[in-house]
């Protein structure tokens, strides 16, 4: 089965690492992507630009209407997302756990029950 | 006997595992590298028989193309030279194209099933297992595997890649495992083929031709492995399991892909053939000696499956198999089976009874919720009911299912 794995998090969280911290977080989460899709179960990770730069659109009497995003409200965006392709629940999870970011932040695993085709 | 390409094609996927075989009577200690040999002889076969005919000897022509692929492969990779590969290297071609004397079709059919229990060997892990089966033994390409399971290309080369690493660094034996672990070892190809088939039947089938649908491919090598094993009853149940199932597969879905319950099929639509064959089948296995759990569920299927209407259907008989196969099997999923049974024999109330014991293990399966739902429906709680086909929904691993389940939740509210 399929899962979406998310990561949440904002300005003042990225804020928090260090400029000397970062190399090694990237270092570790490339060796992450690396690892799963060697199993041939990470079929893609993708990181999301800074807040600032998401729109939200909708359709107001058939034209679109684009304005800045995301909702007030959010406290909290997404950072990225991974496409898995596991054989188990169970596995999607040992896989989430193994993400370095849910030392600090739990991660998102939610299982897909669709695609185009 | 048409001699088009579809032919070429099924010829070819016949002769796939008996090439591969060939060559690793050979050269047992590299897997990986016959296996792309094959391939590549394959492929070729492909391109140039429906252009210039099929060859006399069809399985000769493609065991020296692929031998010769062999020896390039193992020339360019100067990391493999080992003893055994130079070994190789030094045999005649003739010593692989002939045969001694004796070696007939019994030959043949442990290289088969040797190769089918590589395949399915328990230090792969299961989707490599299904990966390697379809390409190894169904004769399948990369592309076509990755394209029924939906998954890049990359994703599944890599996958059967480290498969064949898996294999060639521990060492498995390109041989039959002794008799004492040769049970063990068959319920592991059982199960491999029963998941390859689950996987056909519970996709939401796509019209795409080029896609190899599984449940197809399942019941192929299904009966690959009945021809190698033909006095095996469990083989012969899990041949009838799939062939009954797949029997409903015109009358599962609507014609907006919804999903059809078994109660409210057409059953003038069932593939009588299959029902019949299957049926031949179970009734051929069961005397045979050991009732197996394949078996047990193979006559459930052929009980609905001769049934003209759902009210016709034999429960009493359905509910004693079940109890059959609780005791040679024992697990939540066929207690819920024979809890639905239940319900038909005795009523719900003793039916739901029975599932309060099943929730703590089946509480987020959607089967479980969904049974439960029915059962309260038809005890005439239609509040409960709907909010256990909600739940049901919520936990549904499938998107026709899911909304199955929500036009019921609808339906009883």
């Amino acid at each position: 089965m399929k899962y979406l794995l998310m990561t949440y998090g904002n300005q003042e969280k990225w804020a928090s690492l260090s400029a000397e911290e970062w190399p090694a977080a990237i270092a570790q989460q490339d060796a992450f992507n690396k690892r799963y899709q060697q199993t041939g179960e990470l079929l893609g990770a993708y990181g999301t630009a800074d807040a600032a730069m998401s729109r939200l659109v909708r359709r107001v009497d058939g034209l679109p209407v684009v304005s800045d995003g995301p909702y007030l409200e959010t406290k909290e965006y997404m950072a990225s997302f991974y496409l898995l392709d596991c054989e188990s629940e169970q596995r999607a999870l040992e896989i989430a756990a193994d993400m370095p970011w849910a030392d600090r932040e739990p991660v998102e695993l939610w299982p897909i029950l669709h695609e185009a085709q | 006997m048409s001699r088009g390409p579809d032919a070429d094609q099924d010829l070819l996927r016949e002769l796939a595992p008996q090439v591969l075989a060939a060559l690793l009577r050979r050269h047992p200690g590299a897997f990986d590298s016959c296996e792309d040999a094959v391939q590549e002889a394959l492929l070729a076969a492909a391109e140039q028989w429906p252009a210039q005919g099929r060859p006399d000897n069809p399985r000769g022509w493609l065991v020296t193309v692929a031998s010769r692929r062999l020896v390039d492969l193992v020339r360019a990779d100067r990391a493999r030279r080992e003893r055994e590969e130079r070994l190789f290297l030094a045999t005649p071609q003739s010593e692989l194209l002939g045969r001694a004397a004796d070696a007939g079709p019994a030959a043949d059919r442990d290289d088969s099933l040797a190769l089918l229990f590589l395949c399915c060997h328990p230090a792969l892990t299961a989707p490599s297992r299904i990966a390697l089966t379809l390409r190894a033994v169904g004769g399948l390409s990369t592309a076509q595997i990755a394209a029924a399971f939906l998954v890049p290309e990359a994703t599944m080369a890599q996958r059967i890649s480290r498969a064949k690493q898996t294999i060639r660094s521990s060492g498995l034996p390109f041989a039959l495992p002794a008799a004492a672990e040769s049970a063990e070892r068959l319920r592991e190809v059982l199960q491999v083929l029963y998941l390859v088939f689950n996987e056909g039947y519970t996709a939401t089938g796509g019209s795409d031709l080029t896609v190899a649908h599984l449940s197809d491919e399942a019941i192929r090598l299904a009966r690959l492995l009945h021809r190698l094993l033909p006095a095996d009853a469990e083989v012969m149940g899990l041949l009838a399991l799939m062939l009954l199932t797949d029997a409903r597969r015109p009358a599962r879905t609507g014609p907006d892909g919804e999903l059809v319950p078994l109660a409210e099929q057409d059953r003038s639509r069932w593939d009588a053939a299959a029902i019949a064959e299957g049926t031949a089948l179970v009734e051929r296995a069961l005397p045979a000696g050991r009732v197996g759990p394949y078996q047990l569920q193979a006559a459930i299927a052929a009980l609905h499956d001769e049934a003209p209407d759902v009210t016709a259907t034999d429960w009493p008989q359905i509910l004693a198999l079940y109890d059959l196969l609780l005791r040679v099997a024992p697990g939540p999923m066929p207690a819920l089976g024979r809890a639905v049974a239940l319900a038909e024999v005795h009523g719900p109330a003793s039916a739901l009874e029975e599932l309060g014991a099943l929730e703590p293990e089946l509480e987020r399966h959607h089967r479980f919720h969904a049974v439960r739902a029915e059962l309260l429906a038809r005890s005439g709680d239609r509040a409960a009911a709907a909010a256990a086909f909600r739940r049901a929904a919520a936990l549904a691993t499938s998107l026709p299912e899911r909304r199955h389940l929500s036009e019921r939740a609808r339906d009883v509210a």
